[in-house]
């Protein structure tokens, strides 16, 4: 029964894409089950069902351990039973594999977009032009000023953005549900935790028409705030929201010295 | 004797896990010694924002809200499950708004964020903003008596109520919101009625429970009166009545027109003939998708306040012909010379619009047009329709726009275009059709069957102070106009099964020759 260990280790690889890696993600994430997208999982067992068969059919005994039963199923005339059912099943497995890719559906086209997508080296707003690389936030180093800053920028934040950003930085204000890209959580590490306080400057200052076309700008609501605010609001704003969420801006080797 | 000692275990394990429930329920329940200076600082860092630092509701966000946040120093609160006639609401009350959030306000739910002890600080805190707890114990909650079950009878019931009661002047005749009076809170900012089709939108939920508490306690602050009878069972609806109006309210529930989650593709349906209007009968068989409406919070002017949150969209085709079918649940019918409509709306009274919006140039790659109006490099094309007025009747028109600021009309005659609306119990229909090929190529959308077709929409509701870039809209979804089902989804399939079975009894015969 040589032919067993094989199929063993191309269900373990699957139920691993399929269960393992989402049961992972959702103990990183509690609430969430990231399931591995379709396409890359076709990906991963092609290689796992390749791998598997070179590697259980590379001795002279192990390839007659796979082939030989397969061949008794087709050729042993006392099997003739067993041969029509699994010629049948084979072929109904061909005929969903085919139905699967003429059937209808309304599944929307996959939209791939670069969240944090690379920024310009200089970006001109209100007239001025300013070098994203040794762009400081002014506000933070005015000490005695610090909790007033804090809390005009907290004023600007929910007189502006907590409609989609909303009370929580969780990115679900009172309408964030009409919108797609979902607007950003700040409470999650993968945005502005990760992010210097000038790139966060560029993406309130230019909002979404201002991304580059990798990250489509042509879907995002994000307005183009230097068209509403000014630029010390923003520098608050920026303030606030790190000083809310508890994060610490990253800093990049030119905007330490 | 095995068995009587077997049911005794069972037994005392019953009691035992009864206790433990009543334990940790009652437990919940009277969890309230919260710390009001630990909540005090929990409100200065998360609630002021709104509710205002002394909690007078006057936060720096408050006033682009409705409805406005709960004020406090007021100590008065409109979603209570106090016992009829109680002079304040209960703990569990304001626990339960912190905890859960109101849906279709900006209040959201705290669970996530604070935990237990916390929201009950709270509670603690803002009961400290108002003398009125003062000396007050906890109020006793109400009484639900005994609950009758929904069934024809009862709902039969309940519906026969609502009309008695009066509750369609403000409700509608059909549950929808569309009120007959123009209704302010206390506080003087505007109010609409709950439309009972969407009770997702309910503020303090939709559990048959917290219907009935509704019903009984009114909403205090607003012209939702109290419905409970007086102490002798006199006057207004008793316990009996108002479950059978709480079992009319949830049946009216339309989940069909609700939002679907991950539902962004229009399914356009291919017809034998174009529907001739609204109401044509051949819109019943065409499905239809349910987007959110938000308000145009992105450029100025700015628009904070909507009225009507979603729009509901049916698209039929024919070779020749394309039609929209945009259904929006709107309170009141906005016909700019309507005394009735005038004498209801807010900040000025407005004609209701529609418009319907496409890229001229469907997409082949992910680069599509600004969802606002396009952009220079891709024009989308609008078809817009509006009430118009009581002496000149709607308007309609089909534009092509560049960017907000370069809009300029297309010709509605090549283009076939022409809309046909209705109003009716608080839903607008309005169908846009026009030709699926136009002489205008550059300025019309060209459509085609089989493509994803970019699609977004925009709502004005003319008795909300909505006009001009003050109104709300959707992003960008998608249409598809399907193709009839062809033969491809049998053949195919077939074909791979007869080449499979085949070759596998092929293989099979030249397998055994060479053995023998």
């Amino acid at each position: 029964m040589k032919i067993l260990k094989p199929i063993l280790i191309i269900a373990v690889g699957y139920l691993l894409l399929k269960v393992g890696i989402p049961f992972v993600g959702s103990k990183l994430h509690p609430g969430t089950w990231p399931v591995v997208p379709t396409s890359v999982l076709k990906m991963y067992m092609f290689f796992v069902v390749a791998g598997t068969l070179l590697f259980s059919t590379f001795s002279e005994d192990g390839y007659a351990g796979i082939v030989g039963p397969v061949a008794d199923i087709y050729t042993n005339p006392k099997k003739g039973l067993l041969r029509f059912v699994s010629i049948m099943i084979v072929g109904s497995l061909g005929a969903y594999v085919a139905y699967q890719y003429v059937k209808p559906t309304f599944d929307a086209p996959v939209e791939l977009r670069s969240i944090h997508p690379a920024p310009p080296s200089t970006v001109k707003m209100w007239g001025k032009s300013y070098s994203l690389q040794t762009l400081k936030n002014p506000l933070r180093a005015d000490k005695a000023n610090f909790a007033k800053n804090v809390e005009e920028g907290g004023i600007v934040f929910f007189q502006n953005c907590f409609f989609c950003h909303g009370d929580r930085m969780l990115g679900k204000g009172p309408f964030y549900q009409g919108f797609n890209p979902m607007p950003a959580n700040f409470v999650d590490v993968g945005t502005i935790a990760q992010l210097t306080e000038s790139f966060v400057f560029w993406r309130i200052g230019t909002g979404g028409p201002g991304l580059p076309s990798e990250a489509t700008p042509w879907l995002s609501a994000m307005p183009i705030w230097h068209h509403l605010l000014s630029e010390e609001q923003i520098w608050k704003v920026i303030l606030f929201l790190y000083d809310y969420t508890g994060h610490s801006p990253r800093v990049t080797a030119a905007q330490a010295h | 004797m095995t068995l009587t000692i077997r049911r005794s275990k069972f037994t005392s394990r019953i009691i035992f896990l009864a206790a433990l429930f009543y334990v940790s329920v009652s437990g919940a329940a009277m969890a309230a010694p919260g710390n009001a200076e630990n909540g005090s600082k929990i409100y200065l860092k998360k609630c002021w924002w709104c509710h205002g630092k002394e909690g007078e509701a006057d936060g720096p966000a408050a006033k682009f809200l409705i409805p406005p946040p709960r004020d406090f120093s007021m100590g008065v609160y409109k979603y209570t499950t106090a016992k009829p006639g109680s002079e304040v609401t209960r703990d569990e009350d304001l626990f339960n708004m912190i905890s859960n959030g109101m849906p279709g306000t900006a209040m959201p739910s705290w669970r996530q964020v604070l935990n237990e002890q916390e929201r009950w600080d709270l509670v603690a805190f803002i009961k400290t903003l108002t003398d009125m707890f003062e000396d007050m114990k906890d109020p006793p909650e109400i009484s639900y008596g005994s609950k009758v079950a929904s069934s024809p009878e009862s709902i039969e019931k309940g519906k026969k109520l609502f009309k008695e009661t009066k509750c369609f002047e403000c409700h509608g005749e059909l549950g929808k919101g569309n009120t007959m009076k123009k209704l302010k809170e206390d506080s003087g900012h505007r109010v609409w009625p709950r439309n009972f089709h969407k009770p997702w939108t309910f503020r303090g939920g939709y559990t048959p429970e917290a219907i009935f508490a509704r019903i009984s306690n009114g909403i205090p602050n607003t012209p939702m009166p109290a419905h409970a009878a007086d102490k002798t069972g006199n006057g207004k609806l008793s316990v009996e009545d108002r479950w059978h109006v709480v079992n009319f309210v949830m049946s009216l529930a339309d989940d069909e027109r609700r939002v679907k989650d991950g539902e962004n593709v229009i399914k356009g349906q291919q017809v034998p003939q174009i529907p001739k209007d609204e109401k044509d009968p051949v819109w019943d068989s065409v499905d239809g998708t349910a987007f959110y409406l938000v308000p145009q919070i992105i450029q100025k002017d700015r628009f904070f306040i909507p009225s009507n949150d979603m729009v509901y969209v049916k698209v039929a085709f024919t070779a020749d012909e394309i039609a929209f079918l945009v259904e929006v649940d709107d309170r009141t019918k906005s016909v700019p010379g309507d005394k009735i409509v005038e004498s209801l709306s807010w900040d000025g009274l407005s004609p209701d619009g529609i418009a319907v919006q496409t890229p001229v140039i469907i997409p082949e790659s992910s680069e599509k047009p600004y969802f606002g109006h396009g952009d220079k490099a891709h024009a989308v094309s609008m078809l817009y329709w509006n009430s118009g007025s009581v002496d000149k009747g709607s308007v309609s028109a089909i534009l092509t726009a560049t960017g907000t600021k370069t809009r300029e009309p297309s010709d509605a005659k090549s283009a076939g275009f022409t809309t046909s609306a209705s109003y009716d119990n608080g839903t607008w229909k309005v169908m846009m059709k026009r030709k699926m090929i136009t002489p205008n190529k550059d300025k019309d959308t060209q459509f085609v069957v089989g493509k994803y077709i970019p699609v977004a929409f925009a709502n004005w509701d003319g008795s909300n102070g909505e006009r001009g870039s003050k109104h709300t809209m959707t992003t960008w979804y998608w249409l598809l106009l399907k193709p009839e089902t062809g033969s491809e989804v049998v053949a195919y399939p077939a074909a791979v099964f007869l080449i499979l079975v085949v070759g596998q009894f092929a293989f099979a015969a030249m397998g055994r020759r060479k053995e023998n």
